[in-house]
């Protein structure tokens, strides 16, 4: 006999629908990779193994700990400051080439959702 | 492709691999098939790869990293190829309408005793006609005249010449011992001051290189940076004693190429290899040139009782007729009392299977064009032990490049493939695995 979900479990798990589906719907997360690579961000940052740059996860997981937001995000990917490598070498990062801000956001939401 | 053309390709094919698999009869459908997607690089030389410009990447190239250390995203070269041909791009000068960004090309590979047999598939972007044309002479009242260009010359471009160029599936080869082929592929081979690339070397630049002139080339093409002084001046070649060492030390890529028009239809495929220009292999190849350097006219014009005509006029030389000119076939010596009239065009090679000979004679071929797609066959005997040619062994592991030429273009208006392995037989990894057959 096949056993039932008991209550509490079906209403923890509608609730979580209900509570994250307004925040997930605020990404856009085709759109946001599909700018991602078409800024060739991909190619230093990966979902999950570091690259010459660290990993999405990572990066996800950094902003978490220092409960840093989105704007911080935003600031660092339209900045072009100086970034430290793994070799101990410095390189300017690269500018997203879009100034439209929704846009900006976007991305960071997805990126910061990994 | 008329069914004469067919057969007569399957056939020459068939008896140039005797006592081997008759590549007509193998059931590929029992061969694995591997897809790989082809992109257009543009002017992306070796040199522009370790600049600046390759943003973010110079270091990395510098060192020998492998292209897709970067990218290696599973879409990789779809949007690559898109976004090179988007238009203002800088490694894309010319805008190319219509022209497509990638390719996808259908890999099988097979073995037997004797050969290895190279399977592909891609669509072309002309969904009427397989590129089997090529420029040909046109006489003008008083001389024969290169008629038709690729896509990419610039008389094509500004519209004074026909544009026209043959379909090509190419396969750059190496056996581990060309310093970073593995990681960085073909790219190594294309440089600044070839052909349509930046820089183009001119005649003037070409005549005063001390290597060029030695080796009696008058243009800059394909080479490896391991036979410059500076890897990445071609104008620094070495001594043709040092690249000789390098070419018997096995620092070569061999260069295998099917080619629409010059080779298909005498079942021939093109070897040769890349050093310090895109040469070709000792012998003859399944095709020469049609001009008679010394009395400026052709070799060779059509036979009227075959062709319909001794030689093509402006309205059948594109897209209405096969124009191969076939040696021992639809072709007899040129006759200069012929009445040549203002306009008459005949092709700029002849070809012929039985005239190949040597190395160059080593692989064979043939393709056949059918709704939108190409299905071409390569056949590459096993164990060559020519001092041009990498010897392709059961249990070898192999680094590739592919590329296909479409769209009446040549030079760098292919799609290309980042470096692949093709494995025969081994047990080790491998990309493409050649299955042994029955």
């Amino acid at each position: 006999m096949p056993r039932q979900a008991s209550p509490l479990i079906a209403f923890a798990a509608v609730a979580g629908l209900c509570l994250s589906a307004p925040a997930f719907a605020q990404v856009d997360a085709a759109a946001a990779e599909n700018l991602f690579k078409d800024n060739d961000c991909h190619k230093c940052h990966h979902e999950t193994k570091s690259k010459k740059g660290p990993s999405l996860k990572k990066i996800a997981a950094k902003y978490k700990e220092k409960k840093l937001d989105e704007k911080e995000a935003i600031k660092h990917m339209t900045s072009g400051k100086k970034v430290k490598l793994d070799d101990g070498t410095e390189e300017d990062h690269k500018v997203i080439d879009t100034k439209d801000v929704k846009v900006q956001m976007n991305v960071a939401k997805w990126m910061l959702a990994r | 492709m008329t069914k004469r053309t067919m057969i007569l390709g399957m056939s020459m094919l068939a008896f140039g691999s005797a006592m081997a698999a008759d590549p007509a009869t193998i059931n590929w459908s029992k061969v694995p098939a591997k897809k790989l997607t082809l992109y257009y690089p543009g002017q992306s030389s070796y040199e522009w790869l370790i600049s600046d410009a390759h943003k973010g990447a110079s270091k990395e190239t510098k060192r020998g990293d492998s292209c897709v250390s970067c990218h290696d995203a599973s879409d990789e070269e779809v949007r690559q190829g898109r976004k090179i041909l988007k238009g203002g791009h800088p490694l894309e000068p010319i805008a190319l309408e219509g022209k497509n960004g990638h390719v996808d090309l259908n890999v099988q590979a097979a073995y037997d005793d004797k050969n290895a047999y190279l399977r592909f598939q891609w669509k072309t972007n002309s969904k009427d006609r397989g590129g089997i044309d090529y420029p040909g002479y046109r006489y003008d009242g008083k001389e024969w005249k290169s008629y038709g260009a690729q896509r990419l010359h610039p008389n094509a471009v500004a519209g004074k010449t026909p544009t026209v160029y043959e379909d090509r599936m190419s396969i750059m080869l190496d056996d581990g011992k060309v310093p970073g082929f593995a990681k960085q592929g073909c790219w190594l081979t294309c440089h600044d001051g070839e052909r349509t690339m930046p820089k183009e070397a001119t005649k003037e630049e070409v005549a005063a290189n001390a290597l060029l002139t030695s080796i009696k080339k008058a243009d800059v093409r394909k080479y490896l940076p391991a036979t410059r002084s500076d890897p990445s001046d071609w104008k620094t070649g070495k001594s043709v004693e040092e690249i000789a060492k390098i070419k018997a030390e096995g620092g070569f890529l061999d260069l295998i190429q099917w080619r629409a028009h010059r080779t298909n239809i005498v079942g021939g495929v093109d070897d040769g290899y890349v050093l310090e220009w895109r040469n070709f292999d000792q012998g003859k190849n399944h095709f020469a040139s049609n001009m008679d350097k010394d009395t400026k006219q052709p070799k060779f014009m059509y036979d009227a009782a075959k062709f319909g005509a001794k030689a093509m006029t402006a309205d059948d030389f594109i897209g209405k007729k096969e124009t191969f000119l076939v040696k021992s076939g639809n072709a007899v010596p040129f006759d200069p009392n012929a009445g040549w009239k203002e306009g008459d065009i005949l092709p700029q090679y002849y070809l012929s299977a039985a005239d190949a000979a040597g190395s160059a004679a080593d692989n064979k071929g043939t393709g056949v064009w059918k709704d939108g797609m190409w299905t071409v066959v390569i056949v590459r005997p096993l164990g060559l032990s020519n001092d041009d040619d990498k010897a392709l062994k059961p249990g070898g592991v192999y680094n590739v490049g592919f590329a296909v030429h479409d769209d009446q273009m040549t030079a760098r208006g292919h799609q290309v493939s980042y470096v692949k392995t093709l494995g025969i037989g081994a047990k080790t990894k491998a990309d493409i695995k050649a299955v042994k057959l029955p």
